[in-house]
Protein backbone atom coordinates (compact mmCIF):
# COMPACT_ATOMS: atom_id res chain seq x y z
CA UNK A 1 0.00 0.00 0.00
CA UNK A 2 1.14 4.07 -0.95
CA UNK A 3 1.59 6.17 1.68
CA UNK A 4 -1.38 7.95 0.58
CA UNK A 5 -3.65 4.74 0.88
CA UNK A 6 -2.44 4.00 3.86
CA UNK A 7 -3.17 7.75 5.20
CA UNK A 8 -6.67 6.71 3.64
CA UNK A 9 -7.74 4.05 5.20
CA UNK A 10 -6.45 5.18 8.31
CA UNK A 11 -8.54 8.25 8.42
CA UNK A 12 -11.52 5.59 7.37
CA UNK A 13 -10.99 3.42 10.49
CA UNK A 14 -10.85 6.27 12.88
CA UNK A 15 -13.61 8.24 11.84
CA UNK A 16 -15.92 5.72 10.72
CA UNK A 17 -17.28 4.09 13.79
CA UNK A 18 -18.52 7.31 15.00
CA UNK A 19 -19.91 9.10 11.38
CA UNK A 20 -21.93 5.04 10.77
CA UNK A 21 -23.56 5.39 14.13
CA UNK A 22 -24.48 8.97 14.50
CA UNK A 23 -25.94 8.62 10.64
CA UNK A 24 -28.05 5.66 11.42
CA UNK A 25 -28.90 6.99 15.04
CA UNK A 26 -29.35 10.86 14.22
CA UNK A 27 -29.10 11.68 10.55
CA UNK A 28 -31.42 8.86 9.29
CA UNK A 29 -34.04 9.14 11.72
CA UNK A 30 -34.56 12.82 11.07
CA UNK A 31 -34.68 12.53 7.24
CA UNK A 32 -37.46 9.10 8.04
CA UNK A 33 -39.38 11.82 10.52
CA UNK A 34 -39.62 14.18 8.01
CA UNK A 35 -41.37 12.20 5.52
CA UNK A 36 -43.42 10.61 8.12
CA UNK A 37 -44.74 13.68 9.02
CA UNK A 38 -46.73 14.31 6.01
CA UNK A 39 -48.64 10.33 6.45
CA UNK A 40 -51.34 9.31 8.62
CA UNK A 41 -49.57 6.31 10.38
CA UNK A 42 -50.74 3.55 13.28
CA UNK A 43 -47.18 2.08 13.11
CA UNK A 44 -48.87 -0.91 11.63
CA UNK A 45 -50.35 -0.25 8.46
CA UNK A 46 -48.87 1.55 5.76
CA UNK A 47 -48.65 5.29 5.74
CA UNK A 48 -50.72 6.98 4.28
CA UNK A 49 -49.81 10.39 2.61
CA UNK A 50 -51.67 13.52 3.49
CA UNK A 51 -49.93 16.41 2.87
CA UNK A 52 -49.90 18.94 5.72
CA UNK A 53 -52.72 18.28 7.14
CA UNK A 54 -51.05 16.75 10.28
CA UNK A 55 -49.54 20.09 10.70
CA UNK A 56 -52.43 21.76 10.52
CA UNK A 57 -53.63 19.65 13.07
CA UNK A 58 -51.46 20.79 15.18
CA UNK A 59 -50.96 24.36 14.77
CA UNK A 60 -55.02 24.87 15.28
CA UNK A 61 -55.02 22.48 18.45
CA UNK A 62 -55.04 23.87 21.53
CA UNK A 63 -53.17 21.51 23.37
CA UNK A 64 -50.46 22.48 21.51
CA UNK A 65 -50.69 26.01 21.58
CA UNK A 66 -50.73 25.93 25.25
CA UNK A 67 -47.65 23.65 25.25
CA UNK A 68 -46.15 26.00 22.96
CA UNK A 69 -46.66 29.12 25.69
CA UNK A 70 -45.31 26.87 28.56
CA UNK A 71 -42.15 25.80 26.48
CA UNK A 72 -41.52 29.87 25.68
CA UNK A 73 -42.36 30.46 29.30
CA UNK A 74 -39.33 27.94 29.70
CA UNK A 75 -36.95 29.59 27.26
CA UNK A 76 -37.63 32.82 28.80
CA UNK A 77 -37.11 31.39 32.62
CA UNK A 78 -33.77 29.89 31.41
CA UNK A 79 -32.52 33.31 29.27
CA UNK A 80 -33.97 36.08 31.42
CA UNK A 81 -33.69 34.00 35.18
CA UNK A 82 -31.04 31.19 34.74
CA UNK A 83 -28.35 33.31 32.62
CA UNK A 84 -28.29 36.50 34.74
CA UNK A 85 -28.94 34.63 38.06
CA UNK A 86 -25.78 32.42 37.00
CA UNK A 87 -24.00 35.63 36.22
CA UNK A 88 -24.22 37.34 39.36
CA UNK A 89 -23.33 33.77 41.45
CA UNK A 90 -20.57 33.52 39.28
CA UNK A 91 -19.77 37.31 39.91
CA UNK A 92 -19.82 37.20 43.33
CA UNK A 93 -17.35 34.01 43.68
CA UNK A 94 -14.93 35.33 41.14
CA UNK A 95 -14.91 39.27 42.55
CA UNK A 96 -13.80 37.36 46.06
CA UNK A 97 -16.93 39.43 47.39
CA UNK A 98 -17.64 36.97 49.84
CA UNK A 99 -15.51 34.53 51.96
CA UNK A 100 -15.29 30.63 51.07
CA UNK A 101 -16.94 30.84 47.54
CA UNK A 102 -15.65 27.46 46.65
CA UNK A 103 -17.93 25.97 49.22
CA UNK A 104 -21.06 27.84 47.74
CA UNK A 105 -19.98 27.08 44.18
CA UNK A 106 -19.79 23.17 44.85
CA UNK A 107 -23.29 23.56 46.84
CA UNK A 108 -25.22 25.41 44.09
CA UNK A 109 -23.96 23.20 41.57
CA UNK A 110 -25.16 20.12 43.52
CA UNK A 111 -28.07 19.65 41.52
CA UNK A 112 -27.10 18.94 38.15
CA UNK A 113 -25.84 16.04 39.08
CA UNK A 114 -29.40 14.51 40.39
CA UNK A 115 -31.60 12.99 37.65
CA UNK A 116 -34.66 14.96 36.91
CA UNK A 117 -36.43 12.25 37.86
CA UNK A 118 -35.64 11.96 41.67
CA UNK A 119 -35.77 16.25 41.15
CA UNK A 120 -39.77 15.69 40.30
CA UNK A 121 -40.34 13.24 42.56
CA UNK A 122 -38.76 15.02 45.32
CA UNK A 123 -40.64 18.85 44.59
CA UNK A 124 -43.41 17.10 44.31
CA UNK A 125 -43.10 15.86 48.08
CA UNK A 126 -42.35 19.38 49.14
CA UNK A 127 -45.16 20.66 47.41
CA UNK A 128 -47.76 17.77 49.04
CA UNK A 129 -50.07 18.92 51.82
CA UNK A 130 -46.89 16.26 54.03
CA UNK A 131 -44.10 18.52 52.60
CA UNK A 132 -41.84 20.94 53.62
CA UNK A 133 -43.06 24.12 51.47
CA UNK A 134 -46.79 23.16 52.58
CA UNK A 135 -45.53 23.17 56.45
CA UNK A 136 -43.63 26.30 56.46
CA UNK A 137 -46.63 28.11 55.04
CA UNK A 138 -49.08 26.90 57.35
CA UNK A 139 -46.64 28.52 59.71
CA UNK A 140 -46.34 31.88 57.88
CA UNK A 141 -50.35 32.40 57.12
CA UNK A 142 -50.79 30.92 60.20
CA UNK A 143 -53.34 28.17 58.57
CA UNK A 144 -53.27 24.82 59.65
CA UNK A 145 -55.38 23.48 56.08
CA UNK A 146 -53.38 25.70 53.46
CA UNK A 147 -52.57 23.47 50.60
CA UNK A 148 -50.34 24.40 47.34
CA UNK A 149 -53.73 24.92 44.59
CA UNK A 150 -51.59 26.77 42.11
CA UNK A 151 -51.25 23.25 39.57
CA UNK A 152 -55.07 23.99 39.25
CA UNK A 153 -54.67 27.26 37.69
CA UNK A 154 -54.38 26.97 34.05
CA UNK A 155 -52.48 30.29 33.73
CA UNK A 156 -50.37 30.04 37.10
CA UNK A 157 -49.47 26.03 37.22
CA UNK A 158 -46.58 26.00 35.14
CA UNK A 159 -44.78 28.69 38.30
CA UNK A 160 -43.73 25.44 40.65
CA UNK A 161 -41.76 23.51 37.58
CA UNK A 162 -40.02 27.39 36.21
CA UNK A 163 -38.90 27.56 40.12
CA UNK A 164 -37.59 23.80 39.89
CA UNK A 165 -36.14 24.60 36.29
CA UNK A 166 -34.28 27.62 37.86
CA UNK A 167 -33.24 25.72 40.92
CA UNK A 168 -31.82 22.80 38.77
CA UNK A 169 -29.62 24.75 36.21
CA UNK A 170 -28.67 28.25 37.57
CA UNK A 171 -25.62 26.35 38.86
CA UNK A 172 -24.55 25.36 35.61
CA UNK A 173 -24.25 28.43 34.37
CA UNK A 174 -22.75 29.92 37.33
CA UNK A 175 -19.71 27.23 36.56
CA UNK A 176 -19.43 27.94 33.07
CA UNK A 177 -19.54 31.99 33.82
CA UNK A 178 -16.36 31.45 36.17
CA UNK A 179 -14.47 29.24 34.01
CA UNK A 180 -14.50 32.56 31.36
CA UNK A 181 -14.38 34.83 34.04
CA UNK A 182 -11.20 33.22 35.40
CA UNK A 183 -9.56 33.94 32.08
CA UNK A 184 -9.87 37.79 32.18
CA UNK A 185 -6.01 39.00 32.69
CA UNK A 186 -6.78 40.01 36.35
CA UNK A 187 -4.13 43.04 35.33
CA UNK A 188 -6.83 44.89 33.45
CA UNK A 189 -9.09 44.86 36.64
CA UNK A 190 -6.11 46.35 38.91
CA UNK A 191 -5.73 49.10 36.35
CA UNK A 192 -9.59 50.10 36.47
CA UNK A 193 -9.59 49.86 40.62
CA UNK A 194 -6.26 52.28 40.51
CA UNK A 195 -7.66 54.69 38.11
CA UNK A 196 -10.51 54.70 40.96
CA UNK A 197 -13.55 52.42 38.90
CA UNK A 198 -16.47 51.40 40.96
CA UNK A 199 -17.76 47.77 41.20
CA UNK A 200 -20.29 49.23 38.68
CA UNK A 201 -17.87 50.61 36.56
CA UNK A 202 -15.87 47.30 36.56
CA UNK A 203 -18.70 45.31 35.67
CA UNK A 204 -20.26 46.93 32.78
CA UNK A 205 -17.47 48.33 31.11
CA UNK A 206 -14.31 45.44 31.80
CA UNK A 207 -16.31 42.30 32.87
CA UNK A 208 -19.38 42.31 30.29
CA UNK A 209 -18.06 43.42 27.09
CA UNK A 210 -15.62 40.35 27.45
CA UNK A 211 -18.55 37.97 28.50
CA UNK A 212 -20.99 38.67 25.35
CA UNK A 213 -19.64 35.45 23.41
CA UNK A 214 -20.18 33.70 25.92
CA UNK A 215 -23.22 35.20 27.77
CA UNK A 216 -24.80 33.99 23.54
CA UNK A 217 -23.37 30.37 24.23
CA UNK A 218 -24.77 30.00 26.51
CA UNK A 219 -28.29 31.24 25.09
CA UNK A 220 -27.96 28.88 22.79
CA UNK A 221 -27.47 26.00 25.27
CA UNK A 222 -30.85 27.14 27.31
CA UNK A 223 -32.84 27.26 24.06
CA UNK A 224 -32.00 24.06 22.73
CA UNK A 225 -32.42 22.72 26.56
CA UNK A 226 -35.71 23.79 26.92
CA UNK A 227 -37.13 22.89 24.04
CA UNK A 228 -35.78 19.14 25.43
CA UNK A 229 -37.03 19.74 28.69
CA UNK A 230 -39.35 16.47 29.45
CA UNK A 231 -37.80 14.14 31.80
CA UNK A 232 -38.43 16.61 34.87
CA UNK A 233 -41.97 17.79 33.55
CA UNK A 234 -43.50 14.25 32.70
CA UNK A 235 -41.94 13.17 36.02
CA UNK A 236 -43.49 15.55 38.11
CA UNK A 237 -47.30 16.32 36.41
CA UNK A 238 -47.14 14.08 33.45
CA UNK A 239 -47.96 17.42 31.41
CA UNK A 240 -51.43 17.84 33.53
CA UNK A 241 -53.88 18.38 35.56
CA UNK A 242 -55.72 18.74 32.30
CA UNK A 243 -52.77 19.55 30.36
CA UNK A 244 -51.75 23.02 32.13
CA UNK A 245 -48.31 22.17 32.28
CA UNK A 246 -47.90 20.28 28.80
CA UNK A 247 -44.87 20.69 26.86
CA UNK A 248 -44.21 20.47 23.48
CA UNK A 249 -42.48 16.77 23.78
CA UNK A 250 -44.97 15.64 26.06
CA UNK A 251 -47.45 16.63 24.06
CA UNK A 252 -45.43 14.32 20.88
CA UNK A 253 -44.58 11.38 23.20
CA UNK A 254 -48.21 10.96 24.65
CA UNK A 255 -49.44 11.15 21.27
CA UNK A 256 -46.97 8.48 19.47
CA UNK A 257 -46.29 6.18 22.06
CA UNK A 258 -49.90 6.32 23.99
CA UNK A 259 -51.78 7.25 20.66
CA UNK A 260 -49.87 5.54 18.30
CA UNK A 261 -50.02 8.43 15.57
CA UNK A 262 -46.58 8.43 14.09
CA UNK A 263 -47.15 10.79 11.58
CA UNK A 264 -48.75 12.72 14.01
CA UNK A 265 -45.64 12.49 16.11
CA UNK A 266 -43.07 12.85 13.64
CA UNK A 267 -44.84 16.22 12.55
CA UNK A 268 -44.70 17.60 16.08
CA UNK A 269 -40.79 16.66 16.63
CA UNK A 270 -40.24 18.87 13.37
CA UNK A 271 -42.35 21.62 14.87
CA UNK A 272 -39.86 21.04 17.49
CA UNK A 273 -37.18 21.24 15.84
CA UNK A 274 -37.75 24.41 13.63
CA UNK A 275 -38.87 26.19 16.55
CA UNK A 276 -35.60 25.10 18.23
CA UNK A 277 -33.39 26.75 15.23
CA UNK A 278 -35.87 29.65 15.01
CA UNK A 279 -35.33 30.73 18.45
CA UNK A 280 -31.83 30.11 18.04
CA UNK A 281 -31.55 32.23 14.60
CA UNK A 282 -33.25 35.20 16.77
CA UNK A 283 -30.35 34.90 19.82
CA UNK A 284 -27.91 35.33 17.14
CA UNK A 285 -29.50 38.21 15.34
CA UNK A 286 -30.09 39.99 18.49
CA UNK A 287 -25.89 39.60 19.67
CA UNK A 288 -24.92 40.79 16.59
CA UNK A 289 -26.67 43.84 17.56
CA UNK A 290 -24.64 43.63 21.12
CA UNK A 291 -21.55 42.83 19.54
CA UNK A 292 -21.88 46.14 17.00
CA UNK A 293 -23.01 48.36 20.34
CA UNK A 294 -19.99 47.04 22.40
CA UNK A 295 -17.38 47.60 19.15
CA UNK A 296 -18.62 51.51 18.52
CA UNK B 1 -12.78 59.31 49.64
CA UNK B 2 -11.62 56.36 50.51
CA UNK B 3 -14.11 55.79 53.27
CA UNK B 4 -16.66 56.27 51.08
CA UNK B 5 -15.27 53.50 48.88
CA UNK B 6 -15.15 51.08 51.80
CA UNK B 7 -18.57 51.70 52.76
CA UNK B 8 -19.65 51.00 49.19
CA UNK B 9 -17.80 47.97 49.14
CA UNK B 10 -19.34 46.61 52.52
CA UNK B 11 -23.08 47.48 50.66
CA UNK B 12 -21.95 45.27 47.72
CA UNK B 13 -20.68 42.55 49.95
CA UNK B 14 -23.49 42.13 52.44
CA UNK B 15 -25.85 42.11 49.42
CA UNK B 16 -23.17 39.52 48.08
CA UNK B 17 -23.47 37.45 51.08
CA UNK B 18 -27.44 37.35 51.17
CA UNK B 19 -27.73 36.18 47.43
CA UNK B 20 -25.29 33.41 47.97
CA UNK B 21 -26.88 31.97 51.51
CA UNK B 22 -30.65 32.53 50.05
CA UNK B 23 -29.15 30.41 47.35
CA UNK B 24 -27.82 27.64 48.94
CA UNK B 25 -30.33 27.06 51.23
CA UNK B 26 -32.76 26.68 48.47
CA UNK B 27 -30.27 24.31 46.54
CA UNK B 28 -29.28 22.22 49.87
CA UNK B 29 -32.35 22.62 52.55
CA UNK B 30 -34.87 20.01 50.42
CA UNK B 31 -31.50 17.69 50.00
CA UNK B 32 -31.26 17.98 53.45
CA UNK B 33 -34.49 17.60 54.28
CA UNK B 34 -34.69 14.03 51.87
CA UNK B 35 -31.82 12.69 53.66
CA UNK B 36 -32.82 13.15 57.44
CA UNK B 37 -36.51 12.15 56.31
CA UNK B 38 -35.45 8.89 54.42
CA UNK B 39 -34.52 7.22 57.87
CA UNK B 40 -38.07 8.62 59.54
CA UNK B 41 -40.88 5.78 59.01
CA UNK B 42 -43.95 7.06 57.31
CA UNK B 43 -46.07 8.15 59.86
CA UNK B 44 -43.40 10.74 61.54
CA UNK B 45 -43.07 12.39 58.33
CA UNK B 46 -46.16 13.16 58.04
CA UNK B 47 -46.71 14.10 61.63
CA UNK B 48 -43.67 16.06 61.85
CA UNK B 49 -42.50 17.50 58.69
CA UNK B 50 -39.54 19.11 59.51
CA UNK B 51 -38.40 16.58 62.80
CA UNK B 52 -35.23 15.45 63.01
CA UNK B 53 -35.53 11.45 62.83
CA UNK B 54 -35.93 9.80 66.39
CA UNK B 55 -34.65 6.74 65.71
CA UNK B 56 -32.62 5.45 62.57
CA UNK B 57 -35.16 3.25 60.25
CA UNK B 58 -33.58 1.66 58.35
CA UNK B 59 -36.46 -0.60 57.15
CA UNK B 60 -37.35 1.98 54.31
CA UNK B 61 -34.18 0.96 52.94
CA UNK B 62 -34.55 -2.04 53.04
CA UNK B 63 -37.49 -2.69 51.94
CA UNK B 64 -37.37 0.22 49.31
CA UNK B 65 -34.52 -2.03 48.08
CA UNK B 66 -36.45 -5.15 47.66
CA UNK B 67 -39.52 -3.84 46.48
CA UNK B 68 -38.59 -1.60 43.83
CA UNK B 69 -35.92 -4.08 42.90
CA UNK B 70 -33.30 -1.42 43.08
CA UNK B 71 -30.43 -4.21 42.52
CA UNK B 72 -30.98 -5.01 38.81
CA UNK B 73 -31.80 -1.44 38.91
CA UNK B 74 -28.46 -0.15 40.09
CA UNK B 75 -26.20 -3.06 38.12
CA UNK B 76 -28.65 -1.75 34.62
CA UNK B 77 -27.84 1.48 35.09
CA UNK B 78 -24.00 0.65 35.74
CA UNK B 79 -23.94 -1.30 32.56
CA UNK B 80 -25.30 1.18 29.80
CA UNK B 81 -23.48 3.98 31.59
CA UNK B 82 -20.08 2.52 31.70
CA UNK B 83 -20.61 0.81 28.23
CA UNK B 84 -22.07 3.72 26.38
CA UNK B 85 -19.21 5.91 28.37
CA UNK B 86 -16.62 3.93 26.98
CA UNK B 87 -17.71 3.82 23.52
CA UNK B 88 -18.30 7.14 22.83
CA UNK B 89 -15.24 8.47 24.58
CA UNK B 90 -12.86 6.23 22.71
CA UNK B 91 -14.95 6.62 19.44
CA UNK B 92 -15.20 10.19 19.94
CA UNK B 93 -11.40 10.64 20.57
CA UNK B 94 -10.57 8.58 17.35
CA UNK B 95 -12.48 10.64 15.30
CA UNK B 96 -11.30 13.79 17.24
CA UNK B 97 -7.58 12.82 15.80
CA UNK B 98 -9.08 12.12 12.62
CA UNK B 99 -10.96 15.66 11.91
CA UNK B 100 -8.28 17.14 13.66
CA UNK B 101 -5.07 15.96 12.22
CA UNK B 102 -5.71 14.45 9.09
CA UNK B 103 -5.73 17.53 6.59
CA UNK B 104 -8.72 16.14 4.60
CA UNK B 105 -11.68 19.18 3.33
CA UNK B 106 -14.02 16.73 4.36
CA UNK B 107 -13.18 17.15 7.64
CA UNK B 108 -15.08 19.82 8.49
CA UNK B 109 -18.12 18.80 6.50
CA UNK B 110 -18.49 15.78 9.06
CA UNK B 111 -17.32 17.96 12.34
CA UNK B 112 -19.73 20.66 11.12
CA UNK B 113 -22.63 17.40 10.86
CA UNK B 114 -21.76 16.61 14.63
CA UNK B 115 -21.57 19.86 16.45
CA UNK B 116 -25.04 20.79 14.54
CA UNK B 117 -26.11 17.00 16.66
CA UNK B 118 -25.46 19.12 19.87
CA UNK B 119 -28.79 21.29 18.80
CA UNK B 120 -30.80 18.09 17.73
CA UNK B 121 -33.43 16.68 20.73
CA UNK B 122 -34.06 13.53 21.33
CA UNK B 123 -37.44 13.67 20.54
CA UNK B 124 -37.12 14.56 16.98
CA UNK B 125 -35.86 10.95 16.29
CA UNK B 126 -37.94 9.23 19.11
CA UNK B 127 -40.57 8.35 16.45
CA UNK B 128 -38.52 6.68 14.34
CA UNK B 129 -36.17 5.00 15.95
CA UNK B 130 -38.55 3.20 17.47
CA UNK B 131 -39.62 2.33 14.79
CA UNK B 132 -36.04 0.78 13.18
CA UNK B 133 -35.59 -0.79 16.04
CA UNK B 134 -38.76 -2.41 16.30
CA UNK B 135 -38.33 -3.55 12.43
CA UNK B 136 -34.34 -4.65 13.35
CA UNK B 137 -35.92 -6.73 16.38
CA UNK B 138 -33.04 -4.37 18.83
CA UNK B 139 -36.17 -3.14 20.58
CA UNK B 140 -36.12 -4.47 24.39
CA UNK B 141 -32.65 -5.65 24.08
CA UNK B 142 -29.39 -3.98 25.48
CA UNK B 143 -27.87 -3.20 22.15
CA UNK B 144 -31.23 -1.14 21.18
CA UNK B 145 -30.14 1.38 24.43
CA UNK B 146 -26.26 1.96 24.03
CA UNK B 147 -26.84 2.63 20.50
CA UNK B 148 -28.39 5.76 21.19
CA UNK B 149 -26.64 6.69 24.36
CA UNK B 150 -23.62 6.39 21.99
CA UNK B 151 -25.13 8.51 19.23
CA UNK B 152 -26.57 11.14 21.14
CA UNK B 153 -23.06 11.26 23.23
CA UNK B 154 -20.67 11.58 20.32
CA UNK B 155 -21.03 15.49 19.92
CA UNK B 156 -20.34 16.79 22.56
CA UNK B 157 -17.05 14.11 23.25
CA UNK B 158 -16.27 14.77 19.63
CA UNK B 159 -16.69 18.89 20.29
CA UNK B 160 -14.39 17.98 23.39
CA UNK B 161 -11.86 15.96 21.73
CA UNK B 162 -11.29 17.78 18.38
CA UNK B 163 -10.77 21.42 20.09
CA UNK B 164 -7.84 19.52 22.44
CA UNK B 165 -6.18 17.58 20.02
CA UNK B 166 -6.06 20.37 17.73
CA UNK B 167 -4.31 21.86 20.20
CA UNK B 168 -1.38 19.85 19.86
CA UNK B 169 1.54 20.13 18.02
CA UNK B 170 2.04 18.97 14.88
CA UNK B 171 5.83 18.32 15.30
CA UNK B 172 4.80 15.56 18.15
CA UNK B 173 3.18 13.13 15.74
CA UNK B 174 5.13 14.43 12.35
CA UNK B 175 8.54 12.71 14.41
CA UNK B 176 6.23 9.35 14.86
CA UNK B 177 5.55 9.37 11.28
CA UNK B 178 9.06 9.91 10.18
CA UNK B 179 10.18 6.49 12.16
CA UNK B 180 7.71 4.93 10.20
CA UNK B 181 4.90 4.26 13.39
CA UNK B 182 1.56 3.37 11.67
CA UNK B 183 -1.41 6.39 12.16
CA UNK B 184 -2.93 3.90 14.90
CA UNK B 185 0.16 3.78 16.82
CA UNK B 186 0.53 7.09 16.91
CA UNK B 187 -3.23 7.14 17.79
CA UNK B 188 -2.99 4.76 20.84
CA UNK B 189 0.54 5.52 21.95
CA UNK B 190 0.77 9.64 21.48
CA UNK B 191 -2.45 11.06 20.72
CA UNK B 192 -4.37 9.07 23.82
CA UNK B 193 -1.90 9.71 26.32
CA UNK B 194 -1.65 13.42 25.96
CA UNK B 195 -5.52 13.63 25.73
CA UNK B 196 -5.50 12.52 29.75
CA UNK B 197 -7.42 15.59 30.86
CA UNK B 198 -10.19 15.94 28.03
CA UNK B 199 -10.68 12.31 28.48
CA UNK B 200 -11.21 12.88 32.21
CA UNK B 201 -14.14 15.08 31.53
CA UNK B 202 -15.59 13.28 28.30
CA UNK B 203 -16.06 10.43 30.74
CA UNK B 204 -17.39 12.26 33.72
CA UNK B 205 -20.10 14.35 31.23
CA UNK B 206 -20.90 11.14 28.96
CA UNK B 207 -21.31 9.07 32.10
CA UNK B 208 -23.07 11.60 34.02
CA UNK B 209 -25.98 11.89 31.22
CA UNK B 210 -26.02 7.98 30.39
CA UNK B 211 -26.62 7.75 34.31
CA UNK B 212 -29.75 10.13 34.25
CA UNK B 213 -30.97 9.50 31.12
CA UNK B 214 -35.07 8.73 31.14
CA UNK B 215 -36.45 8.80 27.32
CA UNK B 216 -34.70 5.94 25.44
CA UNK B 217 -34.99 3.23 28.17
CA UNK B 218 -38.99 4.23 28.93
CA UNK B 219 -39.52 4.07 24.81
CA UNK B 220 -36.94 1.81 23.81
CA UNK B 221 -37.56 -1.17 26.21
CA UNK B 222 -40.64 -2.75 28.33
CA UNK B 223 -38.94 -5.91 30.31
CA UNK B 224 -38.63 -5.09 33.62
CA UNK B 225 -35.08 -6.61 33.69
CA UNK B 226 -33.61 -4.03 31.47
CA UNK B 227 -34.84 -0.91 32.93
CA UNK B 228 -32.63 2.02 34.87
CA UNK B 229 -32.65 3.37 37.74
CA UNK B 230 -34.33 6.50 36.63
CA UNK B 231 -37.12 4.64 34.90
CA UNK B 232 -37.52 2.27 37.89
CA UNK B 233 -37.71 4.97 39.99
CA UNK B 234 -39.80 6.94 38.30
CA UNK B 235 -42.51 3.38 38.36
CA UNK B 236 -41.97 2.81 42.13
CA UNK B 237 -41.61 6.44 43.75
CA UNK B 238 -43.41 8.36 41.37
CA UNK B 239 -46.69 5.80 41.67
CA UNK B 240 -46.73 2.47 43.29
CA UNK B 241 -46.30 3.49 46.51
CA UNK B 242 -47.41 6.31 48.82
CA UNK B 243 -45.56 5.53 51.69
CA UNK B 244 -43.29 8.68 52.19
CA UNK B 245 -40.21 6.71 53.63
CA UNK B 246 -39.88 4.09 51.08
CA UNK B 247 -40.11 6.71 48.36
CA UNK B 248 -37.31 8.69 50.30
CA UNK B 249 -35.12 6.08 50.55
CA UNK B 250 -35.75 5.11 46.52
CA UNK B 251 -35.11 8.73 45.67
CA UNK B 252 -31.87 8.54 48.15
CA UNK B 253 -30.26 5.54 46.80
CA UNK B 254 -30.64 6.88 43.45
CA UNK B 255 -29.03 10.29 44.30
CA UNK B 256 -26.26 8.95 46.48
CA UNK B 257 -23.97 7.69 43.77
CA UNK B 258 -23.66 10.40 41.86
CA UNK B 259 -23.21 13.19 44.58
CA UNK B 260 -20.36 10.90 45.65
CA UNK B 261 -18.49 10.69 42.55
CA UNK B 262 -19.64 14.45 42.27
CA UNK B 263 -17.89 15.76 45.14
CA UNK B 264 -14.96 13.02 43.92
CA UNK B 265 -14.72 14.49 40.57
CA UNK B 266 -15.88 18.35 41.09
CA UNK B 267 -13.50 20.14 39.84
CA UNK B 268 -12.85 17.96 36.46
CA UNK B 269 -16.57 18.25 36.26
CA UNK B 270 -16.60 21.61 36.55
CA UNK B 271 -13.72 22.43 34.27
CA UNK B 272 -15.69 20.29 31.63
CA UNK B 273 -18.51 22.16 31.73
CA UNK B 274 -16.77 25.38 31.16
CA UNK B 275 -14.41 23.79 28.25
CA UNK B 276 -17.65 23.41 26.59
CA UNK B 277 -18.76 27.00 26.25
CA UNK B 278 -15.11 27.97 26.22
CA UNK B 279 -14.07 28.06 22.61
CA UNK B 280 -16.92 29.50 20.48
Amino acid sequence: MTEKSLKRVSYTVLTGPAILIYAFIIIFPIVFSLSLSFTEWSGLDTPKLVGLEQYVRILTDPVFLHGLRNILLVVAVSIFGQIPLGFVLAYIIYRRLIVGGRFFETMIFLPITISAVVVAILWNQIFSPAGIYTALMRMIRDDPRYVLGIFESKTFAMVPILFIILWMYTGMYMVIYIANLQRISPSVIEAAIIDGATEGQILGRVILPSMVNIIFTTAVFAISGSLKSFDLIYAMTGGGPAHYTEVIAIYMYVNTFKYYNYGFGSAVSVVIVILSLGLIGLIQIIFRRFERMYEA
Amino acid sequence: MSSEIRQKNVGWNLAAYIIMIIFTVLTVGPLVWLLYSSVKPHFDIIRNVFGLPKTFYVQNYVQAWNLAHLGILMLNSIFYSTVATAITTLLALAAGYGFAKFKYKISGFFYFFFIMGLLITVHSVLVPLFVMETRLRIDDTRLGVILPYVAFGLPFSIYLATSYIRGIPDSLEAAAVIDGASYLRIFKDIIIPICTPVVATMLIFSFLANWNELIFVLTLTSKATLRSLPVGVLAFAGGKTRNYGLQFAVLVIATLPMIMFYVFSHNQLARGFAAGALKE
